[in-house]
């Protein structure tokens, strides 16, 4: 089966760097070779990353160069963090799982790199707790670090010992933000700081940090090895390198697809998904993230690349694709995703906090057939009202997905409201 | 016209007072068990091709089953209401009350959904006894023994083990709740031997032990303010976590409007009895009306193992005349207390208490070979002497065994002084859900237990073990359905049924039948097709 597909250049999933958590057969086939390039000569790192233009790949896609030089210009005090950020927990997102989980010293060279670009003396590892595999790989892999020659030239470089922790995170998925994470980590609930201060100034216990997604860092090495030019040609113009993209529901193939940025989604779903279960058409697309939205078939042909996503008013997220068929209920579907927004809010902004359980009981509601027009149009307020309401970007999310439901499937909502028998009161709330 | 003696010739012809012959020599098992026993008809078994046990032995009627499309789809799902509770529990059986009390005992929010009516079930047919050692001349490690040999040695021991020490403790249980037992003089349990146990092993009640059990939980169950109960409400699917990973609850429908509803909970327990109305290898069957084997393909399809699904049981005694009794078991108490079998011409064949599938096997050899006794092209069978025994301990039969003795007699036949025609019938599913010692399938959150459940009988199951294994079992899987306390599930999907999708589609398999069958087609009447 796998011959059918064409070939697509592999750099984080190519079978070297897949050997769990066995350095020796990594260091074999070239791992911790990016090591000595970094401590050589930690600003070309620097310069490398930024030409390659690397995207934060945890679903926000700012620049990775822009934290790394706020961070690099920042001095130690007294020491300066590194925070690899695999606190995945999105629905449909499973890349981050497997990146630490098959190639966790991939991982850990990409985030020592980092800290040698920047100057950090400290990395910790932070991960979803409930990923228990991930989580005994890199409990292995970094022991093995501990007592590596690849660790004791990175502090040589470095000038002090180099500290790598593995940090469990709390098992909510606020956790994933980027202050959240710190609070968890300094020991307390992770509840959203506000900005400013930014990281890069006032992080972990005051220290300038830098905190990257799980895939954003492992690319690292591999920019640091072979240069920005390199990376760039990996993509389809106008995308950049590669990129992970989780595929599931209703495609014959789901799993990870490691592909040039930019490819389709007709080619991610139809070529390399084995295209749709049962040859039934397809209905729409939830991109996973923080920022999650619907494609429709009208967006087959779009590049998958944070440029082209967000020109379509839609965003690549994590690249997470949860491919739905025709005979799913949206509103089901919508109702779902919303339920675990409300119980992912960690409470703190009263808009947040109200405003999502508010719109998943409505939703619940319509969906079970007992909602009314009025319940309709409070939904379209709150997606008006809630964006940008919060610390953080949970509150975002939620409201941008029911919006973007409502602009492709709206009669779907106008069904299941008509469906609901008539209640005394329902005709004059409306 | 096929061989065998015609019904009212061999009856002019039977004595109760005639000599019967001396025991023909043993012969060997294997051979005899591989020639004429139907687990081992030619043609009756395949190969699995998709999902967990792809490329074990199946029986081929429950292989179409366990490889077919899904009954229900994402869209049956829109608009369909949400129940939350702590523990499903889908079968109202004798093992799935057991469950439920149990459950409820540690304080859980119990829902029992039970496809026809509560206690409608097998439980309710099983009439020889429940096993357990409590004389003074038995202990644990023979039960476990007698388990394990009359199984051919392929269950599980430590499930055994667990089984066999669980028995007085249950006994206890049940006599908290008000079942009654036949006590001797003294006041003691009353106990009997039956086929392959070493001891004097099983209490009973009269010969309806199974009613009396399922009147004392159905009365515990329904009193129980933790246990809501819906009747009338199959299971049509499980509901899986977004990996199809975990079962974390059902869809069930109704049988009275049609409509689905989704129960959403941290723990399902499968207590969905046995597969009797398929019907395999066209045998009749003593099994209640709804047991279609449906809790094995639900099980199956979110990914839990299965074992021995090549292997049933054929009670020896099942019931050829009068027709409408057809398949309608006379217990194995009756040949524990003297009943002889006897061919057409008058002889015995087997030792009677052997175990039931060397015994079937024998019946079905004595037909096969002419010395059988027959109706018809198709209904043959051997006599079961009950006048004889009725002879040797006069009242015997009116006393214990009033069950057979009400059933016989609204069709006329008095079994004290007619012999019963009796042939074997599709009785119980050796195998099903592979679990370990608290009922746990191989799927989190997955609980198998009563019939649905494999791993204990071997390839053949003693009598009296299966009262037994669903109250054990069924009070494991109800207290460690409740040890978990997390934080329930985010999401409830079908995913486990697009993995089997794509598992069929990569197999190039035909997707037209659907599963779960809920009831036999014989009884739809039009309904439940798709």
């Amino acid at each position: 089966m796998d011959e059918m597909k064409p070939q697509t250049p592999q750099v984080l999933l190519h079978p070297d760097q897949r050997v769990g958590a066995n350095m020796a057969r990594w260091r074999k086939s070239g791992g911790g070779d990016a090591i000595s390039i970094a401590a050589g000569n930690p600003d070309r790192v620097r310069e490398q990353v930024r030409l390659a233009e690397l995207r934060g790949l945890g679903g926000s896609g700012f620049p990775a160069w822009r934290k790394w030089e706020a961070v690099a210009a920042e001095k130690p005090n007294p020491d300066k963090y590194v925070v690899v950020n695999g606190n995945e927990d999105e629905p449909g997102t499973f890349k981050d799982r497997l990146l630490l989980e098959e190639t966790p010293h991939q991982v850990i060279e990409g985030a020592v790199v980092t800290a040698l670009a920047v100057g950090a003396n400290r990395v910790v590892f932070y991960v979803n707790p409930d990923l228990s595999r991930s989580l005994a790989a890199m409990r292995i892999a970094l022991e093995q670090w501990k007592t590596s020659d690849l660790t004791a030239q990175a502090s040589t470089a470095l000038g002090k010992p180099l500290d790598l922790l593995l940090c469990p995170g709390s098992g909510h998925y606020i956790g994933g933000e980027e202050t959240a994470a710190m609070e968890w980590i300094e020991g307390r609930f992770p509840f959203p700081r506000g900005k400013p201060p930014y990281p890069a100034q006032s992080g972990i216990k005051g220290c300038p940090t830098l905190i990257n997604n799980v895939e954003t860092l492992a690319y690292v090495s591999h920019i640091a090895k072979h240069g920005a030019d390199w990376f760039r040609a990996l993509g389809k113009a106008p995308g950049l390198g590669t990129k992970l993209y989780s595929l599931s529901g209703d495609v014959l193939y789901p799993g990870v697809f490691e592909l040039p940025k930019g490819t389709s989604l007709r080619e991610l779903v139809y070529t390399h998904g084995g295209g749709l279960l049962s040859g039934k058409p397809l209905k729409a697309v939830f991109t996973g993230g923080p920022s999650s939205t619907l494609l429709t078939p009208a967006d087959l042909d779009v590049a998958l690349d944070f440029d082209s996503l967000r020109a379509r008013g839609s965003s690549l997220g994590t690249g997470a694709m949860i491919v739905i068929s025709e005979g799913t209920g949206i509103v089901k579907r919508v109702a779902e995703y919303e339920r675990f927004f409300a119980h992912s809010s960690c409470g703190q902004c009263n808009s947040c906090k109200t405003g999502t359980a508010t719109m998943s009981q409505l939703l619940d509601r319509i969906d079970t057939g007992r909602g009314t027009e009025s319940d309709l149009s409070i939904l379209k307020n709150l997606c008006a009202m809630l964006p940008n309401s919060g610390r953080c970007h949970l509150v975002n999310g939620a409201a941008m997905l029911l919006d973007s439901a409502f602009r492709h499937f709206h009669d779907e909502f106008v069904q299941a409201v008509a469906r609901a028998p008539a209640r005394f009161g329902g005709a004059s709330r409306g | 016209m096929r061989s065998g003696t015609l019904l009212k010739q061999a009856l002019e012809s039977y004595r109760s007072d005639a000599d019967v012959g001396p025991l023909p020599p043993p012969v060997d098992t294997d051979s005899l068990l591989n020639t004429f026993h139907p687990d081992h008809l030619r043609g009756s078994v395949v190969k699995l091709g998709v999902g967990v046990n792809a490329g074990d032995s199946c029986q081929r009627d429950l292989a179409d089953l366990l490889q077919t499309e899904a009954y229900i789809d994402e869209a049956d799902l829109a608009g369909t209401p949400v129940t939350d509770v702590d523990v499903l529990v889908i079968g109202g059986g004798g093992a799935g009350c057991a469950a439920a009390l149990a459950a409820a005992e540690k304080g859980a929010r119990v829902l029992l959904a039970t496809k026809l009516r509560l206690g409608d079930s097998n439980t309710v047919m099983a009439e020889g006894g429940i096993q357990a050692s409590i004389e003074p001349d038995d202990s644990v490690q023979k039960h476990i023994q007698d388990t394990l040999r009359g199984g051919h040695h392929a269950g599980n021991p430590s499930l055994v083990a667990s089984m066999a020490e669980d028995g007085p403790d249950v006994l206890r249980w049940l006599i908290h709740l008000g079942m009654q037992f036949e006590l001797t003089a003294s006041g003691d349990l009353q106990t009997r031997r039956a086929g392959g146990m070493s001891a004097s092993r099983l209490v009973y009640c009269r010969d309806y032990t199974g009613l009396e059990m399922m009147r004392v939980l159905r009365e515990a169950v329904i009193q129980h303010r933790s246990i809501e109960v819906w009747e009338q409400s199959p299971a049509v699917e499980l509901l899986s976590n977004e990996f199809g990973l975990k079962c974390v609850g059902a869809v069930l429908t109704s049988l009275i409007d049609g409509q689905m509803r989704i129960v959403r909970t941290r723990s399902v327990i499968l207590a969905t009895g046995g597969l009797g109305r398929l019907h395999l290898n066209g045998f009749a069957t003593s099994n209640h009306l709804g047991a279609t084997g449906d809790g094995l393909v639900l099980a199956y399809r979110i990914g839990a193992k299965l074992c021995e699904l090549d292997s049933f049981q054929y009670h020896p005694t099942g019931l050829v005349y009068p027709s409408h009794l057809s398949g309608k078991l006379v217990t194995e108490g009756v040949r524990a207390a003297g009943a002889l079998l006897l061919n057409a011409n008058g002889n015995r064949f087997i030792d009677e208490l052997q175990p039931r599938d060397i015994v079937c096997a024998a019946i079905l050899r004595e037909c096969q070979e002419g010395r059988g006794v027959r109706i018809d092209d198709e209904r043959v069978g051997v006599w079961l002497d009950t006048p004889r025994l009725e002879q040797t301990q006069p009242g015997l039969l009116e006393r214990q065994f009033p069950n057979l003795m009400s059933r016989t007699k609204g069709s006329g036949l008095d079994p004290r002084t007619q012999p019963l025609l009796v042939h074997p019938t599709l009785h119980y599913q050796n195998g099903g859900v592979i679990i370990d010692t608290s009922g746990a399938s191989t799927v989190p959150g997955l609980y198998a237990v009563g019939e649905v459940a494999g791993g204990i009988h071997g390839r053949n199951r003693i009598m009296g073990n299966a009262l037994l294994e669903i109250i054990c079992f069924g009070r494991r899987a109800g207290y460690a359905a409740t040890a978990k306390r997390d934080r329930g599930p985010k999401k409830v999907t079908l995913e486990h049924i697009n993995q089997l999708r794509r598992a069929l589609t990569l197999a190039k398999m035909p997707m037209t039948r659907r599963a779960p069958q809920i009831l036999p087609a014989y009884a739809k009447g039009g309904l439940w097709t798709r």
